[in-house]
């Protein structure tokens, strides 16, 4: 037996049906055997942080059904690893478990600065939860299912594994043995508290049942234990509205009566001004980012903490606490709606207060909405989510890359389904999106997919069409192109006086580019031709890119400005600007 | 800035003290003193770190993410209070031996080797502070080369 064998045997016994990834000379061993052996789907990315993305993708979409897949990426050392690292970077900021095995060069000539060597270990370990270097082949086994577990227990994380060629090529002892099944890793040092304490429970359930003005936050952490349904029903059971970071997106249905939507620097009013005036706030699951507190000493400064959260150096971070549950979300959520302590209020002022937030924005953007274009009556970026929204009656499945449109993404799409919304939150990286949106697929055959990406990020990993081309993925290809980057040219309008320094762009020929690819590709520049595209998308078998022709002036409102609180909550568009469209008119 | 010592009892694997002061990096501080030794439970080394910090948060936030790794199976703050911190000196010296002898009764320090006339190397134990008394008693210029360890801590 050896080492390479060991390491295709661990992914197989792990339930592992993807392996992303690129060949090269230190991980050739690895390839040829699961070539021989036809145990998984080998998808050939066209650069390596396209498989990482799609590790994600599997990783993402598949922890909401019955059969969890570990994403797994896989590369050969040096330039191959390296190309790794912002996929595995952005896993470790938005807590994605996930695998990522490089090949190394062979120990006799590590540290001699080999032909592809890099130190892998030495530079992933920053930017994952765990990094292995089996010396042995009788280590690989056991080294890949504490892979595993720390990956996928607490909090999530990426896990890099790099082994040196000669060891995945070695034999190992005679008298080798391993049973997976019995295996427990040894880690005195890695601990995790699932199961809620007492003492802490009974003084949030007080805190709960005095607070007069309660807002309840939904975080990644209620989708990672898939609690979003038990969510739901404890904010009905105590009548508390809840606002969403980014990731805690479609937890439950974006339409509910108690959501009040994205929370934070591109949050609703309602949100944001409901967080100001609250006097507890409940939050399942995340990590009070600047993205979402704006200035933390004037953040939510009469409000009582309850902060429920898996890994304990969350706790305290950002925000104060006045009680901290340390425990898996699924676990405290059940906890809490079991207790008859817990009691229903019919807050009608305050969910009356809240209304009033709600109509601050209501209308304006309704009317934007359906006006639905801006200057050189180009299309709005959120006319087209919403129209994708009404299409798909908010059912399918939204993979977004990172700028406006991702906020628009995030604020415009009626989420209906648990676990349907993927973006990269923590690391913000461009370019995620297409090839996550493969990975998605993959996960979830069954349902749709889209990607949705602005002219920018689309041609950070736009190569990845040739992977969709191969395995004809179904994704369905959304590019919202503005000549801009957007979010940039935004806060430049805002902030820059409207110096538009490195934000526009000239883009190639998108069609030009699917056709190169053998992918149907429609664009779309009039406002009665959006929903036809979306719908012809829908029923084109296959991958589809669709282009709209988007306004660069459209802007995501509101906007907490970056260091500001939410007193500072920009909410109109500031008319004085963008001088080099100046005269063609302002944005609807 | 007040000088704050973290205990850490880490697995004694390769790459855990570099990940222990990327943290330390990470965080923006710069490492005061650190020591590394053996515990008493084989595979469990035992770290030592300073570092400079008013605020008490923001320690409370390295050590919580010292625990974090996988490695470290406990990091804990020690105050001069309620425990004892120490480090060793090994001092090269030129000085005349009377000179010398005038601090015998106040330091505690052991002369390891005298070379030469007025040549002495000794070695000194003690808080950092006692230690820097010392030297600057016997007067800097007189001394050739120090090698210090940094702070060992140890609870009371």
């Amino acid at each position: 037996m050896t080492g390479k064998k060991l390491l295709l045997k661990a992914l197989k016994d792990r339930g592992v049906k993807y392996i992303f990834g690129y060949t090269g000379g230190a991980i050739m061993p690895v390839f040829d055997e699961m070539e021989k052996l036809e145990n998984f789907t080998f998808v050939m990315s066209r650069h390596e942080q396209g498989a990482a993305f799609m590790a994600q993708g599997v990783s993402r979409a598949s922890l909401s059904t019955g059969h969890p897949q570990i994403g797994v990426c896989m590369s050969t050392s040096g330039p191959g690893a390296m190309n790794l690292v912002t996929g595995i970077a952005d896993a470790h900021m938005d807590s994605i478990p996930m695998l990522a095995i490089t090949g190394q060069v062979a120990t006799g000539v590590i540290a001699t600065d080999a032909f592809q060597e890099s130190d892998v270990v030495g530079v992933m370990m920053p930017i994952c939860k765990q990094t292995y270097m089996p010396l042995y082949a009788d280590d690989i086994e056991k080294t890949i299912h504490e892979g595993f577990y720390v990956a996928t227990t607490g909090r999530g994380g990426p896990v890099v594994i790099d082994i040196p060629k000669d060891v995945q090529n070695a034999q190992v002892s005679h008298d080798y043995q391993f049973d997976p099944v019995a295996f427990r890793p040894h880690l005195p040092g890695y601990f995790y508290s699932p199961t809620p304490e007492r003492e802490p429970l009974q003084r949030a359930i007080e805190l709960i049942n005095r607070s007069e003005r309660p807002v309840m936050f939904c975080g990644h952490g209620v989708i990672n234990s898939n609690a979003g349904q038990l969510l739901q029903k404890f904010a009905e059971k105590v009548n508390i509205p809840v606002a969403f970071t980014l990731h805690g997106l479609s937890a439950m249905p974006a339409d509910h009566p108690l959501s009040l939507g994205m929370m934070g620097m591109h949050g609703t009013v309602e949100a944001n001004r409901a967080i100001l005036e609250a006097d507890l706030l409940i939050s399942f699951g995340m990590r009070f980012d600047d993205r979402v507190t704006g200035k933390l000493n004037e953040y939510a400064q009469n409000a009582d903490v309850i902060h429920v959260e898996i890994d304990p150096s969350e706790i305290d971070k950002n925000v104060r606490t006045s009680v901290a549950i340390n425990a898996d979300v699924y676990r405290t959520l059940h906890v809490l709606l079991d207790d008859p302590m817990v009691t229903f209020k019919p807050r009608r002022r305050w969910l009356e207060t809240i209304d009033v937030f709600r109509n601050v924005m209501a209308e304006s953007l309704a009317a934007e909405i359906a006006h639905g274009v801006g200057t050189g009556n180009k299309l709005l970026m959120k006319t087209i989510i919403h129209q994708l929204s009404e299409v798909t009656q908010g059912r399918d499945l939204i993979v977004s890359d990172v700028g406006q449109h991702q906020m628009m993404a995030a604020r415009f799409y009626n989420y209906q389904t648990n676990n349907s919304w993927y973006a990269s939150g923590g690391a913000g990286t461009m370019g995620c999106s297409l090839p996550m949106a493969v990975g998605v697929k993959l996960a979830r055959p069954d349902e749709r997919v889209w990607s949705i990406s602005g002219d920018g990020g689309f041609q950070m990993n736009a190569q990845e069409l040739g992977t969709i081309m191969e395995h004809n993925i179904d994704v369905k290809i959304i590019i919202l192109n503005n000549g801009y980057l957007g979010m940039v040219r935004q806060w430049q309008t805002f902030f820059f006086d409207g110096c538009y320094a490195g934000t526009p762009m000239q883009s190639p020929d998108f069609k030009l580019l699917a056709q190169a690819y053998g992918i149907p590709h429609r664009k779309v520049e009039n406002l009665e031709d959006v929903t036809p595209a979306l719908q012809e998308a829908i029923d084109h078998q296959g991958p589809m890119v669709l282009e709209f022709i988007c306004d660069p002036t459209e802007v995501v409102l509101p906007m907490v400005p970056s260091g500001g609180g939410f007193e500072d909550m920009i909410v109109k568009h500031p008319q004085k600007i963008d001088k080099d469209l100046a005269g063609e008119g302002d944005a609807a | 800035m007040k000088r704050r010592a973290i205990l850490a009892f880490t697995l004694d694997n390769p790459g855990v003290l570099n990940k222990v002061s990327m943290l330390i990096r990470k965080k923006m501080y710069n490492v005061d003193t650190l020591t590394v030794c053996r515990s008493r439970i084989p595979g469990v080394s035992r770290m030592t770190i300073t570092l400079r910090e008013d605020d008490q948060t923001r320690v409370t936030q390295i050590i919580k993410q010292l625990e974090k790794f996988t490695e470290v199976i406990s990091a804990k703050e020690l105050d001069t209070d309620h425990s004892y911190w120490r480090e060793v000196a090994i001092v090269k010296l030129e000085v005349d031996v009377a000179h010398l002898q005038d601090f015998t009764e106040r330091y505690n320090f052991e002369i390891l080797e005298q070379k030469g006339e007025d040549v002495h190397i000794l070695q000194i134990v003690g808080s950092t502070r006692r230690i820097d008394a010392f030297l600057d008693e016997v007067g800097q210029e007189h001394i050739i080369e120090i090698a210090r360890t940094g702070v060992t801590a140890l609870e009371k």
